[in-house]
């Protein structure tokens, strides 16, 4: 891993936190460290609830309110986009860094054509003229081999299917080439084929610009395909961070092996791997917070949480009782 | 394919204004009141009383008066009132315009009050201009229109002498324009008469700011809840995702928001044709409302009836432009 | 249990729901605690329970009758003896403003009660019959139907058209504003019925057998009728003015019986030539009294919406 070039994207200690009426606040992201260079491509997997769009959010600089940073800062391309004035965020949204969700049909403004929507994007931040960028729009539908990009331009989104408006919504995250690209569980919700497609077009156009890509997800099947490194998380943590072949060859938090352990087709596998909290059971605090699940916790892990460490191989994992050896 | 909308829209217009002509002839039939009394006045001999009933088809059975009227009505007559003893398509025709001028600058004030209020109000959630929107809304809704006419007369014509006195749209010594749109400004305007403009203006101020100020609140609660939820919407926060500017984003929500508003606007259109009645008997417009309800307190038929079938057939051609412009602007319905 | 749970990011204790008597005391809590994070709210109340008190002790709270007039003091402005000054026959204005709310609140509630009645009613059932097939469906699009033409008409020479076929008295005004309102409701409860309608729990009572009128009755109608209450405050308030604006045209209230419209219109030529406290200080009476039902009316509209309640109630303390 080359020290010398900057990374793109730093996050160092971040807290994020909401507060609740009259309850405790919600920790939905706890002392979270990532660091992606130029150029990388990052996959981030957890379930529902661990807090990965939270993540996305904040690298945007858009945690929903009431939710707010607490501690700790996310750096893009060496800056704080939190700390910046709106004028120079909108600057950077869109044209250095940029997003694509999931279900895109009802984030696109329903009046106005999907064609012009992308060549919106390239016309505020490019400062090109309107029939180039309407150009450059219409390109950007080849790209993403919309069929027949010409009729399409002038769509609205209301006539386009799931997975069209997806390509629409990479387009537009794509036109200014930015240096890195975030995709929010960009697939889920589409046929498997068409999700296929989808991952391919994103790994070719995100290679080809040479940006980086945080692809968040909750099927961690998909990050094999690309990825370089995976970084797993659980309840608004990093419990595993690792190079793909190295991970999948020999996860080593018990949330990773139960989680590929739920795509093999063992159901003995599974079973070993997986462990139903017993009513009432919570994670105590102070403790880890996957113990009520883990099928390998000891005393030491409800009273002590575990902190992330580094272990052979340059990987990192959060558990006192990682599997090192061949135990699966 | 718009062809055939309209088409079908008219189609389904006429059964409607059937019904509204039905209920208001028998409505007005069930006013007690002898025309031919008050006609004739009350020392008129029985004789000459039965003789104008006659005239007048009064003494003919109900069906038959009234598929006469239809028929006549068909071919634009509406009978005649007998107050002022014209046909009630000419006393009509006199009539609307002054309406339509007064209701549709009104309504433009309105909305030139309420449209800005409504967006800023959505704009900032908080702070004075959003609470003194809410003020607003409250209290315009709850002023009495002839109330609030009286109290503008008072304080700007009896106390300050600033705009004309509450009479009729022109000074009575100045010679109105040509006809040409039927509204004395306008026509004024065009045909570059300077006294008539300056004259029919004063006239004309302050039943507009009645009117404007007074619906300026549906228009503003409108625009608030619509631009709020415009604001708050999925495809908004996508657009500040991707770091458009902000005025633009402006821009495409209120472009969103537009149809409601729109169709808020149609709505009260239709509502003050006879709506705008209380503000014309105030300022004596000369309108087509003031004219019903003289029909109505006298025990006059005809100009009833004209007046509510011309306003029935007006509110339902507004309303028909209304979806075309909704259709226009909200490609959605199109689909 | 949720992962979120299981995951120890929430507490997983449920909140005992109270019973009985203690619910209704924590209503009544609940409710002061909104009138006191929102004033706007107390205020409509206020001034609502004020104009309904005063139109019952008028007769107490007024120096001068009703209708006392004494020509010798006519047209004196406000101030010494008669606090508003006096109108052109020499009647107290303040006492003519305190009297007049038994007849515009009279006229406006029992009107617009009649109308939500009559209109809930029929909205109810066209509602709910308007899916079948049965004659029932065709009588539902001729009352639809109806209500389009009814809606049509100019709302203001419509109320006077029907004051003068019934003849002019506070009947008649009640039966106007009943009948221009009545549509409103009919929508609303239609639209509410036509959505509870389809409900899981409606079907099953229809599957166990209850009668289409118990069906109504107990399921469909207290769950519609939501909207319609919030509805009712706003349009007593509305209704007050267009009784003031009949009574101003002269087909209203009979003069000299006090109503603020009519007092208005009494004090109509008064005004130009510069006597302005007859016609003034009704108006701003009735611009209180509307802007309190309308005030009544929001904080009926947030209370009765669940969704609406959390939020509010989530911004207190």
């Amino acid at each position: 891993m080359a020290e010398s070039t900057k990374p793109i994207l730093e996050i160092s200690e971040l807290w994020v936190t909401f507060p609740a009426y009259r309850a405790e606040a919600i920790h939905a992201l706890k002392g979270i460290d990532l660091r992606i260079d130029q150029g990388e491509f990052v996959g981030l997997v957890g379930e529902s609830g661990s807090g990965k769009t939270t993540l996305a959010r904040a690298v945007m600089g858009f945690v929903p309110p009431p939710g707010r940073v607490e501690r700790g800062r996310v750096l893009f391309n060496g800056r704080d986009l939190s700390h910046l004035d709106d004028d120079a965020r909108r600057a950077v949204l869109g044209r250095e860094l940029a997003m694509v969700i999931a279900n895109p049909r009802a984030e696109l403004n329903p009046v106005i054509p999907v064609g012009r929507q992308i060549s919106n994007v390239a016309y505020y931040h490019l400062g090109m003229r309107r029939a180039e960028t309407d150009r450059l729009a219409l390109n950007m539908l080849r790209a993403v081999r919309i069929p027949d990009p010409e009729r399409r331009f002038n769509a609205y989104p209301h006539d386009l299917s799931g997975g069209m408006a997806q390509r629409v919504a990479i387009a537009m995250a794509l036109i200014c080439s930015p240096k890195l690209v975030i995709s929010d569980d960009a697939t889920s919700g589409l046929d498997v084929t068409v999700q296929a497609q989808v991952l391919d077009l994103l790994q070719r156009m995100v290679g080809e610009k040479g940006a980086a890509a945080l692809f968040i997800t909750r099927d961690i099947a998909i990050t094999a395909h690309f990825c370089s490194r995976i970084a797993i998380i659980y309840a608004g943590e990093i419990v595993e961070l690792a190079e793909t072949a190295a991970f999948f060859e020999r996860p080593a938090h018990p949330y990773s092996i139960m989680l590929l352990a739920a795509f093999s087709h063992s159901p003995a596998l599974r079973a070993r791997w997986t462990r139903v909290p017993s009513d009432g059971e919570t994670a105590t605090t102070g403790g880890c917070t996957f113990a009520p699940r883990c099928v390998r916790r000891q005393n030491r892990c409800v009273v002590e949480a575990p902190t992330l460490r580094q272990l052979t191989g340059g990987r990192r994992v959060r558990c006192h009782f990682p599997v090192e050896s061949d135990t699966a | 394919m718009l062809l055939r909308y309209i088409a079908r829209r008219i189609l389904y217009v006429i059964p409607q204004l059937f019904g509204i002509i039905l209920v208001s002839f028998l409505l007005v039939k069930l006013i007690p009141g002898d025309p031919a009394v008050m006609m004739l006045g009350p020392t008129a001999s029985e004789q000459s009383l039965a003789a104008l009933r006659d005239k007048m088809g009064y003494s003919k059975p109900l069906w038959q008066q009234f598929t006469y009227y239809i028929g006549a009505a068909v071919h634009g007559d509406f009978g005649s009132s007998w107050q002022t003893t014209r046909p009630v398509t000419e006393d009509l025709l006199q009539r609307f315009p002054a309406t339509l001028e007064l209701v549709t600058f009104g309504l433009l004030a309105a909305i030139a009050i309420g449209f800005p209020l409504g967006v800023a109000a959505a704009r900032l959630q908080s702070g004075p201009v959003h609470k003194f929107a809410g003020y607003y809304r409250l209290v315009a809704g709850a002023i009495p229109d002839f109330w609030l006419a009286l109290v503008l007369i008072f304080v700007f014509y009896t106390r300050l002498g600033w705009s004309a006195p509450p009479l009729g749209r022109i000074d009575m010594a100045v010679a109105p324009p040509k006809t040409i749109t039927g509204s004395l400004v306008i026509d004024s305007l065009i045909v570059g008469d300077v006294g008539a403009l300056s004259s029919s203006f004063g006239h004309l101020v302050l039943p507009v700011l009645t009117l404007g100020i007074v619906n300026a609140g549906p228009i503003l609660k409108m625009t608030q809840i619509t631009m709020t939820r415009a604001f708050s919407s999925e495809f908004v926060r996508y657009a500040e995702m991707f770091g458009l500017p902000r005025r633009v984003v402006l821009r495409q929500a209120v472009r969103a928001a537009l149809p409601a508003v729109v169709t808020i606007i149609s709505v009260l259109y239709g509502f003050l044709i006879g709506g705008a009645v209380l503000v014309e008997i105030v300022f004596s417009w000369g309108g087509a409302g003031q004219y019903a309800v003289q029909g109505v307190l006298n025990a006059d038929v005809n100009p009833v009836l004209g007046f509510v079938v011309f306003s029935a057939v007006l509110s339902l051609i507004i309303y028909l432009v209304v979806d075309l412009i909704y259709f226009a602007l909200d490609p959605r319905t199109r689909g | 249990m949720s992962s979120v749970a299981r995951s120890g990011l929430v507490p997983p204790t449920v909140p005992r729901a109270p019973k009985g008597s203690e619910a209704r005391f924590q209503r009544l809590r609940f409710f002061f605690a909104i009138l006191r994070a929102r004033p706007s709210f107390a205020v409509g109340y206020g001034i609502v329970a004020t104009v309904a008190i005063i139109a019952l002790l008028a007769p107490w709270l007024a120096p001068y009758g009703p209708v006392t007039a004494d020509p010798s003091v006519y047209l004196l402005p406000p101030g010494g003896n008669h606090l508003l000054g006096t109108d052109g026959t020499g009647m107290d204005i303040f006492s003519r403003v305190l009297f007049a709310p038994r007849i515009d609140l009279a006229i406006a509630i029992v009107g617009t009660f009649v109308s939500a009645t009559i209109g809930g009613g029929l909205g109810a059932l066209v509602g709910y019959y308007e899916g079948q097939q049965t004659w029932r469906r065709a009588v539902s699009t001729m009352v639809m139907r109806s209500a389009d033409v009814l809606q049509a008409f100019p709302v203001f020479v419509f109320a006077i058209a029907l004051v003068a076929v019934f003849g002019q008295s506070v009947k008649s005004i009640i039966l106007a504003v009943a009948f221009v309102n009545t549509p409103i409701y009919l929508r609303l409860m239609r639209i509410q019925v036509r959505s509870i309608r389809q409900l899981r729990y409606v079907e099953a009572a229809y599957v166990a057998g209850a009668s289409d009128l118990a069906i109504l009755r107990r399921h469909v109608i207290p769950n519609s009728i939501a909207p319609l209450v919030a509805q009712l405050s706003v349009n007593i308030g509305w209704s007050v003015l267009l009784t003031a604006g009949l009574s101003f045209v002269g087909a209203g209230v009979v003069a000299p019986t006090p109503e603020w419209g009519s007092m208005v219109a009494m004090g109509f030529q008064n005004v130009v030539t510069g006597q302005w406290w007859p016609s003034v200080f009704p108006g701003i009476a009735l611009c209180i009294t509307v802007v309190g039902f309308g005030l009544v009316g929001e904080s009926l509209e947030v209370l009765l919406d669940p969704e609406r309640r959390h939020v509010l109630s989530g911004s207190l303390r």
